[in-house]
């Protein structure tokens, strides 16, 4: 009682001393309990992003492998995380565990897609104009591939300032030439006599020159897809169908397709407009200023697109907006997309009305055969073909980069890709290539040796056609002369057809369909094959730590062969994303909690000098030593006890304020990590308690000397005089 | 029948001084009974207050030794010399050295607070009847800075006595107050000593001296004499100076009779 007086005393005649340390134990014990809630929060909201789109709880892969699962973050090329052996026995072991809802056979692997070439397209259409006697719209598609050869011509000819032509491949330098053929007015004329003829010299020698830049990067993963949309529940079909069952087919990330397919200054346009919609302005808005005047320098993606009737289309529609007599389509289209914030959404408007109608909105369209090209698993460059059912999204991610990433295709179309040679299909290729006598041939001399000198393309077609993935080398065209042949056997299909598939995809489709897309895979043969991964989906309430050690004893007892691991270790380095915040709010802390350490025991000491001859005649009229002590610890724990509620008061009240608003996600890492567009987070009964105990912790620690060098004053002193 | 309260035998005090040894005290034999009202006077550094801080027990005798109230302090320990002055000794500063964050009343409860005998009632009661007997009733409330210097020691003196100890110590009571203040100041510690409360003090206050019944002179750490005044002699400047000031101790005594009739009622009923 006589302590606590005292104590409130003290620090009531010192008020400012006490106000300076009261406050930062204040904000240290504010930051304790707002940071443990937000990273609690976090915590939650991260692990509803990645444990429901894509890792599930736990993950497991082959035990002892060299590289470590990282679903998250780096790209997965050339790691070798192995693959799990016998699919169908861990997950009939996995799946007996308690808590455990499903065992998702998981693959992951990144592709390159090539986009529809516009050339490509526009000669498809020509041919068929051509064929069906349409004067008007051959004559516009003419004269728009005309000016395509032009403007690649042009391309071509900035590239040679950059580009040492003597180092150029012969294949470089005889495309080059062939273009310069086709740019010259005198092709032209050829045209005119025999269509068929220039046609075809566009299709074969410049149509592939113009491909370069529609390649796509694509990150995906190779699963039961049935069981993947069942157990995942963030996963939402956004257009398109659902994969059916047991078939090869291809599910795009709506947010990669937007961003990777999708015609690039319409989703520009899309982007501004989303942009706007959440409060900023192209008048201070730096990023919208840029995609404004990326619109404005890349006219060239408009009119590339489109041929006659299409430009006096839209000019005159641009003509009418800008209320402009400019015939010059270039700079129509240039002041067209120099917008403000008054006229923006008008003109996305028109944009969309009178502009994207004449463009090929989308390289790859639902319904479209995707071609996806990549690596094997020993390496090899390979391709398959797949339809792509439509696109999905991750509930409440749809904005995040990260969730967006990530594309769906069946576990056969993956094995495909992967290629992964087992003992007996290696054996099985070695009697073949024995058998057959098969030999690297370079791409240059491929046609000659496949089909002879006089070739036609509708042949390679057929041979192309048939179904991938059957094990059976058809053919082996060397892209590079000097890969080894076991490699493009593995690849089974071969270059020619990967070009005939872009160049008309419905086609293809339609051949594949027949064979290959429209088959049924039992369960046995999903979970049949290579399996580089599983996601391990609980049930809800299932303790997961549990379960991850169930996991491993299972894994040990029945010889799984297993590494398992919980998502935030499987998610890479967006799982340690928390370890990081957690380290640099610990930090901060230790910081804020130091400095105040360093002040209250500095303040303490000087107070314990002020007050020698107050407390030397404590002990004169019969304190005790411990008595002292304990004054001074009193006078500690009010201050820590005082001003750590005050800061953990304003901590909770900070969160449930903050729970009632959201705290709006920034970024679009933010938008994953937050699990949607707003954290809500909370506050629970242990952040507070953990704020108090900082706070008393670090005031009686800084009091612990000076109230030692208190007991150590004499009752003696009272005695001395007052000077 | 006068016992001695301390008693001190062969008494050196040494206080080591870099290379040199100061010897405070040398060879020092004295006797305090009940009741007495003794001054120690002598000039400064003679080892007047080296003298009282052994009798406080703040301070310990290199040799020889002092016993107080029957317990020789040279056996006890740090804790039990601690309890012997919360329970037996009463102390009035030089500077008062009150606590600056408590108000009077608390200043005088202090000691009571450190005992843990007095429930909040015997306390309140207790420190009631001592402000009422130096006369700061209404000054209850101020702290120590709201008071003037004869408030003050007044308020120290009511701390001094509060515990009901066997002997009060005085250094230097008066020398931070004016004559006036301190004349009263004395009066008043007369009027509780004629109550039964023994006073011993330091001072070279000749005053203070004057109104002794006893006055050990102390000269280069020795006993120099020691002579007993006549009562008469001792209180007649004081009666001269004021009669008027000698009423308010008269008064101070008449309400601490009956009080100090309880003493010993207060003490065992606790």
């Amino acid at each position: 009682m006589l302590l606590l007086r005292l104590a409130i005393r003290n620090l009531w005649t010192h008020k400012w001393k006490t106000a300076i340390v009261g406050g930062l134990l204040t904000v240290g014990t504010l930051l304790v309990v707002v940071g443990q809630a937000l990273l609690a929060s976090l915590d939650l909201s991260m692990s509803q992003s990645i444990v429901h789109s894509i890792s599930g709880h736990i993950q497991v892969s082959k035990a002892g492998a060299k590289d470590r699962l990282k679903l998250f973050g780096s790209p997965n090329d050339g790691t070798e995380i192995g693959h799990i052996e016998d699919f169908p026995r861990v997950r009939k072991a996995l799946e007996a565990l308690p808590g455990v809802e499903a065992v998702v056979p998981m693959g992951f692997n990144n592709a390159v897609v090539y986009g529809g070439n516009i050339l490509d397209v526009k000669l498809a259409a020509l041919r068929k104009a051509e064929r069906e006697g349409d004067r008007t719209r051959t004559k516009a598609l003419r004269n728009h591939v005309r000016r395509i050869v032009g403007l690649l011509r042009g391309e071509l000819g900035n590239l040679e300032g950059f580009v040492d032509l003597s180092r150029q491949s012969t294949e470089d330098r005889e495309g080059h030439a062939a273009v310069e053929t086709a740019a010259h007015d005198a092709f032209w004329q050829g045209y005119d006599a025999d269509p068929q003829q220039a046609m075809e010299f566009l299709e074969n020698r410049i149509a592939p020159m113009a491909m370069g830049e529609e390649m796509m990067f694509l990150r995906y993963i190779g699963t039961d897809t049935a069981r993947f949309t069942q157990s995942f529940h963030r996963f939402e079909l956004v257009d398109g169908k659902p994969i059916p069952p047991g078939q090869r087919g291809f599910l795009f990330n709506k947010l990669n397709y937007e961003d990777t397919c999708k015609h690039k200054t319409a989703r520009r346009l899309d982007k501004m407009q989303d942009r706007i919609a959440e409060g900023w302005t192209l008048k201070s808005d730096a990023e919208l200023k840029q995609w404004m005047e990326l619109n404005q320098r890349q006219y060239k993606e408009i009119t590339y697109q489109l041929d006659d009737l299409g430009a006096a289309d839209v000019r005159k529609a641009l003509q009418a907006e800008l209320g402009s007599q400019q015939a010059d389509l270039q700079k129509l289209i240039q002041a067209f997309m120099a917008m403000d914030d008054k006229n923006f959404a008008k003109r996305y408007k028109l944009f969309y009305a009178a502009i994207a109608p004449y463009l090929q909105l989308y390289a790859v369209n639902i319904g479209d055969v995707l071609t996806i090209n990549g690596l094997t698993d020993a390496g090899y460059p390979t391709s398959v073909n797949v339809p792509v059912y439509g696109t999905f999204r991750f509930r409440s991610l749809d904005k995040s980069a990260l969730a967006g990433a990530t594309s769906l295709t069946d576990m056969m179309t993956f094995r495909d890709l992967f290629g992964h040679m087992t003992a007996d299909r290696r054996e099985e290729l070695q009697r073949l290539q024995q058998g057959s006598g098969i030999k690297a041939v370079a791409r240059e001399d491929a046609e000659a040796a496949l089909f002879g000198a006089d070739s036609d393309a509708d042949e390679a077609v057929e041979l192309a056609a048939a179904p991938t993935g059957s094990g059976a080398a058809v053919a082996a065209v060397g892209r590079d002369a000097s890969a080894p042949s076991t490699g493009l056997a593995d690849a089974a299909t071969d270059a020619a057809a990967a070009d005939l598939a872009r160049l008309d995809l419905k086609a293809g489709g339609r051949r594949y369909g027949r064979e290959l897309f429209g088959r049924r895979y039992n369960q046995q043969e999903i979970d049949g094959g290579v399996v580089r991964h599983a996601a391990v989906v609980l049930k809800p309430g299932t303790d997961e730590r549990a379960v991850l050690q169930a996991v491993r004893a299972a894994s040990d007892r029945d010889k799984l062969g297993l590494t398992a691991i919980d998502w935030r270790e499987a998610s890479g380095l967006i799982g340690n994303f928390i370890g990081v915040i957690y380290a640099v709010l610990a930090t901060a802390l230790l910081v804020i909690f130091i400095v105040a350490l360093v002040i209250l025991n500095n303040t303490m000491v000087m107070a314990t000098a002020e007050r020698v001859r107050e407390i030397g005649t404590l002990r004169a009229i019969g304190a005790q030593r411990t008595e002292i002590l304990a004054m001074f610890l009193a006078e500690a724990l009010v201050l820590g006890a005082l001003f750590g509620t005050l800061g953990a008061g304003l901590g909770v009240g900070g969160v449930l304020w903050a729970q009632a608003v959201g705290i709006p996600a920034v970024n679009d890492v933010l938008v994953f990590l937050f699990a949607g567009p707003r954290l809500y987070p909370f506050v629970t009964p242990l952040h507070v308690g953990v704020g108090l105990l900082a706070a008393g912790f670090v005031t009686v620690l800084s009091t612990l000397y000076p109230a030692w060098l208190a007991t150590r004053i004499e009752p003696v002193v009272a005695m001395q005089g007052a000077e | 029948m006068p016992d001695a309260i301390v008693t001190l035998q062969g008494v050196d005090k040494d206080y080591p001084l870099g290379a040199v040894v100061v010897r405070a005290l040398q060879g020092v034999d004295l006797e305090i009974d009940a009741g007495e009202f003794t001054v120690i006077a002598g000039p400064s550094g003679s080892g007047k207050t080296t003298l009282l801080n052994l009798i406080g027990c703040v301070d310990v005798a290199t040799r020889g030794t002092v016993t107080i109230d029957g317990a020789n302090t040279h056996k006890l320990s740090e804790r039990d010399l601690t309890r012997l002055r919360l329970h037996k000794l009463g102390f009035i500063f030089q500077s008062f050295n009150l606590v600056g964050v408590l108000d009077a009343f608390q200043n005088i409860e202090l000691p009571l607070l450190l005992q843990r005998d007095l429930g909040a009632a015997a306390r309140t009661e207790r420190v009631r009847g001592l402000l009422e007997q130096v006369g700061l009733t209404a000054f209850a409330h101020h702290r120590p800075g709201e008071l003037s210097g004869g408030q003050r020691q007044r308020v120290a003196i009511a701390r001094a006595l509060v515990s009901q100890p066997r002997i009060v110590l005085a250094d230097e009571p008066t020398a931070n107050l004016d004559s006036v203040t301190g004349a009263q100041i004395l009066e008043l510690m007369q009027a509780l000593n004629r109550t039964g409360t023994t006073f011993l003090f330091s001072t070279h206050d000749p005053r203070v001296v004057e109104r002794a019944r006893r006055v050990v002179r102390m000269v280069d750490g020795r006993i120099d004499s020691d002579s007993a005044m006549s009562p008469a002699a001792a209180v007649s400047p004081a009666a001269a100076v004021s009669p008027a000031a000698a009423v308010s101790p008269a008064a101070a005594l008449a309400t601490l009779t009956p009080a100090a009739a309880d003493h010993p009622a207060a003490a065992t009923s606790v």
